[in-house]
């Protein structure tokens, strides 16, 4: 292209006519009088703008979490605090809390408080009913579980049984497991020894009932009734008596066999209490915070987070396939208008 | 960091700005758009047009994105094309109507400019709208590529293969008209 050309070009620049600067003039003084109030109020939105806001959002929404997350569980330290609240019902069992430890007895750990029973032992050559309470406390739901199978391996090493075990770990308020164990009398200090060991022993009684007057007023029954019997059995020998006699000889005779019996039984009855010693054990734990799994102060800021995570993603899945529709729909619009604008130009 | 950013003006100083930029850029406006249509008459209005649209969107205006002048070319150009859509739109109705009246050179008011040979004259009118654009936009109001390139919404580059062409053919036909 020559440069004369373009230099003709140059020069030759078309100049606006003065009817047309003049209409351009009267054009501002006129729309400045009848600009619209929302148009001055307008805050339109750049891409910068928007790239502000991208991280800002960001930022709004971590600090919410933070800040909902960490004043929930300051509320919830505030609820365990004054302990006020039901206990809910216990989301593990006692027996899933068996399976999930099935490790061999263990001594008491060393970490569990516990000091020495002040339990009077039973009197040897003497027969009594001895009734015990122990009452523990334990740190938390695992402390309780693991002293609860303790209790039972206690009982069971010194030959004795449990009569009855009710366990109780709720996800909030106070765990607790009472047990009823049965163990022989000889051996109840030993016992009582090794279950204070379980925990701190927040309490304990103990009863003793003496059993010997009992046993010795059946012995002489027993014996009071044998020679009652040695009695009827002589008379009945006889040949003297009459019908009438012997057959109320013979009523009599059955009557003091029926009553040896039963007071025979009577005796092992007593004998058996007083072989076996009860002893009520009452475990529970301190106040059970709800910690949600996972545990950690921190938890409560990443539910948040997760929450928004989530509610952003359904409204990403909920939106989503709209915004895709549109964005194509408008690429489309913007390729079409392009493809109409050089035919224009190429037609002009 | 800070954005570069307009600060927000007053309405009697946005509109004082907003009149020194149409004083300053008025004449480029207006000859581009008498090399896009070709009809000074016709560029007069739609210059008009132009800037009746450019002080209703003045407060949009980031100085930053672009010189004054680029943004006021970028309406121009949409002011243009959508004039020549509606007659485009007027020329296919009167056609259904078997009204021929053809948009032809003989309506428009004659010569680019006064003092234009007639050899280039006739040269740049057999031009198509695209092909003037860019010589307008290059030659007449000498942007740079860049600019050039975002009132086109093209890239520079092709920018330039666009110039290259239109000015070649520019030749050819002035050639065939000496």
């Amino acid at each position: 292209m020559s440069e004369t050309l373009l230099n003709e070009i140059r020069a030759t620049k078309p100049e606006a006519p003065s009817a047309l600067r003049e209409r351009v003039r009267a054009l501002s003084v006129q729309e400045h009088a009848r600009e619209p109030f929302l148009d001055r109020l307008r805050f339109t939105w750049g891409w910068r703008r928007l790239a502000l806001a991208v991280p800002a959002t960001v930022v709004v929404a971590f600090a919410a979490a933070g800040v909902i997350g960490l004043s929930r569980d300051g509320a919830r330290d505030q609820v365990s605090a004054v302990g006020g609240g039901d206990t809910a019902v216990t989301s593990s069992t006692f027996e899933q809390a068996q399976a999930e430890d099935s490790a061999a007895p263990k001594a008491a750990s060393p970490a569990l408080p516990s000091r020495a029973t002040g339990i009077v032992p039973p009197a040897t050559g003497q027969l009594q009913r001895y009734e015990a309470e122990l009452r523990l406390q334990v740190d938390d739901v695992e402390a309780l579980s693991t002293a609860t199978k303790r209790a039972q391996q206690i009982a069971r090493s010194h030959d004795g049984s449990i009569a009855s075990l009710q366990y109780d770990a709720p996800s909030e308020g106070v765990g607790t497991a009472q047990i009823t164990l049965r163990v022989p009398t000889a051996r109840v200090q030993s016992a009582m020894a090794q279950l204070s060991q379980l925990g701190t022993i927040v309490g304990q009684r103990y009863g003793i009932d003496d059993l010997q007057a009992q046993a010795d007023s059946l012995q002489s029954q027993i014996e009071a009734t044998q020679r009652q019997i040695a009695q009827l059995v002589s008379r009945l020998q006889s040949t003297t008596l009459s019908d009438a006699e012997r057959a109320v000889l013979q009523s009599r005779l059955s009557n003091a066999r029926t009553k040896l019996t039963g007071l025979r039984e009577e005796l092992r009855g007593t004998n058996a209490e007083a072989r076996t010693a009860t002893i009520y054990l009452t475990m529970t734990t301190e106040e059970i915070q709800a910690v949600p799994v996972g545990g950690g102060r921190l938890d409560g800021v990443k539910d948040v987070l997760a929450w928004e995570a989530i509610a952003l993603l359904y409204a990403l899945v909920v939106v989503g396939p709209f915004l895709i529709v549109g964005v194509i729909v408008w690429l489309m619009l913007r390729l079409r208008r392009r493809h109409v604008e050089t035919r224009l130009l190429e037609q002009n | 960091m800070t954005l570069p950013r307009r600060q927000p003006a007053s309405v009697a100083e946005q509109a004082a700005s907003f009149a020194a930029t149409a004083e300053e850029h008025l004449d480029d406006v207006y000859a581009y758009l008498v090399y896009l249509t070709r009809d000074r008459s016709l560029a007069e209005d739609l210059a008009a047009d132009t800037f009746e649209k450019a002080l209703k969107h003045w407060r949009r205006f980031d100085a930053s994105r672009g010189s004054a002048r680029t943004w006021l070319c970028q309406i121009a150009r949409t002011t243009a094309l959508d004039w020549f859509r509606a007659e485009e739109r007027r020329r296919r109705r009167e056609e259904r109507a078997a009204v021929p009246e053809r948009f032809e050179d003989g309506g428009l008011s004659p010569g680019l400019s006064p003092g234009l040979s007639p050899e280039l004259e006739a040269a740049l009118r057999e031009l198509s709208a695209g092909e003037r654009e860019v010589i307008a936009l290059r030659v007449l109001l000498e942007l740079d590529g860049d600019e050039a390139g975002r009132v086109l919404g093209i890239s520079p580059t092709a920018v330039s293969t666009r110039l290259s062409r239109a000015l070649k053919k520019l030749e050819e036909k002035v050639s065939i008209h000496v």
